[in-house]
């Protein structure tokens, strides 16, 4: 992380103002659901050199992502800006601004990946196999299991038969992995 | 005495025994309270024994006597070397009380040391917060889906998710100031600086911000990552190549990557070239040895499509090419033909037959191919060899001018033999002494020249030297900044580790009242002892002095006795005062028996008083009338018990 600060040159502005809107649109540009091409146009920042405003916001962002990737407390943040000599009030801004979206970038973040699907409601059904078409008797319990899972917003059905030795075996690797969960959590 | 009550009662609470707040020191506790702490404490210390025992007095006298007496064997169990027995408890005073309280707290298991025992390393530290994570995690019940609220979103219902997908950014690049770019115009031509305005236009106006970028939104994350990781690696592998190579090599950075870049041109030209050998040997004549690595790309793209050109190729192509025509037409003549099962067999015949005459007549090319390159191989040989045979002509044609020159110019000179021999003569002479001049004056300017070249050359070794030194020096001095930045790192967090386990460390009787009471104990101790061993040297100064004088009271004593005496037969006067001096010496030393029994009585009294104060705090008046009270009711009872057995 400290690193990341020497390489990202951050130059800003040099009034207070047009600093604070360039801290708000570079949060807001990360986290808004669309990219706006227009993030930039603020009346505030007009004034200051669009190279260097477009630079100085590339810096931000990635200032920005790479203190939520690291989960940096304030002293790593404050003393990471004091050496690209940002003021005082300045890293007072920047964090009060950064502890108001930090839960959303950790969101954001997190997004990136990829999960199963997640089980909400299982329904059972046991039937008991009396005969078919090749053999006479066969005389098997068996059991239909519908898990109802969600997935990025939509839910689906997995459906499944299994035998009684089959179902134990599921359950008790359930159990192994919650017991496994508790264990990880005492640690 | 205050802070060890505190210590006390704050163990006990932590046991569980209810101590009310008010009470501050172990005078207060009452019988209940002891039984209750006592009995608690045994229960932490030994669970098998503390589970026998009541945690409150039963009312019954006979009753009470028992648990006492189990109590102080429970004690005598664990370990307590005092004295103890049921009186500890029933009738309790309080210095027993805090000596046993004091033993039982100490015996108390250490649970607390075993949590900050804990090795704090970085992965420990992980690994925590990990659990700590996991367990916050697991606090928040589940709900069902229609239930859920914006808390439970994070582990519960993820919302979409993204693949980790990549875009290349285009950065706005920094632009050097006014000045330069100046100077660039006075050197270059005008091209460049147009193409940069031009950059410098679109980077302003057209370029989009970096989250605008990406094709997706949701790849904007990622990509910016990404970018910021490359930068910071490629900037990483620059920093160390530059201090293990660069430095070495003494160029300035622009210098050392045009030549790494040429370096690298070379080899891959190298590379291929090797790899394009072989059919750029067919498809040029004569040894290529300056190709440039474009010419050699170009060579590749343009060997692609040779179809239809016709150039040598090898055997190889041409055995190619001819299948594929013989197939070709092959194909062709059985399309033609209608299918049917007699003329199959013809068809099979017919192409049997075209198959050989094409291959005759393809053996027949290849033979007149190889003849034709044999022929022209010949005439290239044959050609050689007469340019050859005309240059060395040549040579001997000016060798035979020349000759024939001087031959003719010696003729010239022969009539007039003798003038010209003199003439030539001096000639010669002249000349002789001018390569003489010459020659010294080079020596002449010899001599400086190479005094200034030795004298350049050991400045340039020096130099050498010199900078070696200092790029030893500046490596050393990176390594001590490296290590001494990691090491200023590792206290940072070792300093971040401790203040937080110290934040979580149980905030009870403070450490440092304890630390400072025991300082000042030390020091007040300290004091005592050089007192007290003041206090030895001046006794042991007054005892001798004491011993001396006696001595010489003594010794005086006897002298004037027998002084005195002899003189006492005779006068009378003398023998009255040898009297008085008998009385006088008497009568101090009475004196100075008196004294030290005073003295000694002191002591007594002091010590006596210091004794009456220990018995005092003991209580025993009140201990000796409940003692009476109990007595009383045991007495009670045991008529009680005695009535009823009688009866029953």
């Amino acid at each position: 992380c400290r690193e990341g600060c020497s390489l990202s040159p951050i130059r800003p502005p040099s009034d207070q103002s047009s600093y604070q809107v360039l801290v708000d649109v570079s949060f807001r540009s990360l986290l808004s659901s669309h990219a706006d091409p227009g993030v930039l146009d603020q009346p505030e920042l007009k004034r200051v050199d669009q190279i260097r405003l477009k630079q100085s916001h590339t810096a931000a962002t990635t200032f920005i992502l790479e203190a939520v990737k690291h989960n940096a407390d304030e002293s790593t943040i404050s003393s990471c800006l004091e050496e690209l000599s940002f003021s005082a009030d300045r890293i007072e801004v920047f964090y009060s601004t950064h502890q108001k979206h930090r839960r959303e970038l950790q969101l954001l973040l997190a997004s990136i990946g990829r999960c199963p699907p997640q089980i909400n409601d299982a329904s059972w059904r046991l039937q008991y196999h009396v005969k078919n078409d090749q053999v006479n008797k066969v005389n098997e319990p068996f059991y239909l299991i519908a898990l109802n899972t969600e997935n990025k917003g939509s839910s689906e059905d997995i459906n499944f038969t299994c035998t009684v030795e089959q179902l134990q075996d599921l359950v008790g690797k359930l159990k192994d992995a919650a017991k496994s969960v508790e264990k990880a959590s005492q640690m | 005495m205050e802070e060890v009550d505190r210590i006390l009662i704050h163990a006990l609470k932590q046991v569980g025994t209810e101590v009310a707040e008010e009470t501050l020191s172990v005078k207060q506790f009452s019988s209940e309270l002891i039984v209750q702490a006592v009995v608690r404490c045994i229960r932490v210390i030994d669970p098998g024994l503390g589970s026998a025992l009541p945690t409150s007095l039963p009312p019954g006298m006979s009753a009470r006597f028992r648990v006492g007496m189990s109590l102080a064997q429970a004690c005598q169990d664990i370990g307590y070397k005092g004295e103890i027995g049921y009186q500890t408890f029933l009738y309790s005073n309080e210095p027993e009380i805090r000596s046993l309280l004091m033993f039982l707290v100490e015996k108390l298991p250490r649970e607390s040391a075993e949590a900050s025992d804990q090795p704090t390393g970085k992965s420990v530290v992980l690994q925590r917060a990990i659990a700590a994570a996991i367990r916050a995690q697991l606090v928040v019940p589940w709900l069902p889906p229609n239930c859920r609220l914006p808390l439970h979103t994070e582990t519960q219902s993820p919302g979409a998710l993204h693949s980790f997908h990549v875009q290349p950014l285009s950065l706005p690049h920094c632009t050097k100031g006014p000045g330069k770019n100046q100077l660039k115009v006075s050197c270059f031509t005008q091209a460049p600086l147009v193409l940069k305005m031009k950059v410098n236009d679109y980077q302003r106006d057209i370029l989009p911000p970096v989250t605008a970028q990406p094709s997706h939104h949701a790849s904007v994350v990622a990509s910016i990552l990404e970018q910021h990781m490359a930068e910071l690696s490629a900037a990483q592998e620059w920093d160390s190549e530059w201090n293990s190579q660069g430095l070495l090599s003494r160029l300035t950075p622009q210098d050392y990557c045009s030549r790494k870049l040429s370096r690298l041109r070379k080899r891959i030209e190298e590379q291929l070239r090797s790899a394009a050998l072989p059919p750029a040997e067919s498809a040029f004549w004569g040894p290529r040895s300056t190709s440039d690595l474009s010419e050699i790309l170009q060579a590749f793209r343009g060997s692609a499509p040779s179809e239809h050109i016709l150039t040598k190729g090898t055997h190889f192509t041409h055995t190619r090419k001819f299948t594929f025509t013989q197939q070709q037409a092959a194909a062709g003549t059985s399309t033609s033909i209608p299918a049917g099962h007699q003329s199959e067999s013809d068809i099979q015949l017919r192409q049997q037959d075209e198959q050989l005459s094409l291959q005759e007549h393809f053996q027949q090319l290849c033979s007149d191919v190889e003849q034709l390159t044999t022929d022209m191989k010949h005439m290239s040989v044959t050609n050689a060899q007469v340019l050859d045979e005309l240059k060395q002509r040549d040579l001997g044609n000016s060798e035979n001018k020349d000759k024939m020159q001087v031959k003719k110019k010696t003729i010239d000179l022969l009539p007039d033999t003798d003038n010209n021999m003199l003439k030539l003569q001096a000639l010669v002479e002249a000349s002789a002494k001018r390569v003489v001049n010459l020659a010294s004056q080079w020596e002449k300017h010899r001599a400086p020249l190479i005094d200034e070249h030795r004298r350049l050359k050991e400045i340039c070794s020096n130099q050498d030297l010199e900078s070696s030194r200092k790029l030893s020096e500046i490596k050393s001095l990176h390594d001590k900044i490296r290590v001494s930045t990691e090491e200023a790192k590792k206290k940072e967090e070792i300093y971040k580790q401790l203040v937080t386990e110290l934040e979580n460390l149980p905030q009870d009787a403070s450490r440092s009242a304890y630390t400072q009471r025991i300082l000042e104990i030390v020091s007040n101790i300290k004091k005592q002892k050089e007192e007290i061993t003041k206090i030895l040297s001046d006794t042991k100064e007054l005892q001798k002095e004491i011993n001396s004088l006696t001595g010489k009271l003594d010794r005086t004593f006897a002298v004037t006795d027998e002084l005195v005496f002899k003189d006492a037969k005779k006068d009378e006067s003398v023998r009255k005062s040898y009297k008085y001096l008998a009385a006088l010496h008497e009568n101090c030393n009475q004196l100075i028996q008196t004294i030290e029994d005073t003295g000694t009585i002191l002591r007594e009294i002091r010590d006596l008083e210091e004794q009456i104060e220990t018995e005092n705090v003991s209580k025993t008046v009140a201990n000796l009338e409940r003692i009476q009270d109990d007595y009383k009711a045991i007495r009670q009872e045991n008529s009680a018990l005695a009535a009823k057995v009688r009866e029953g």
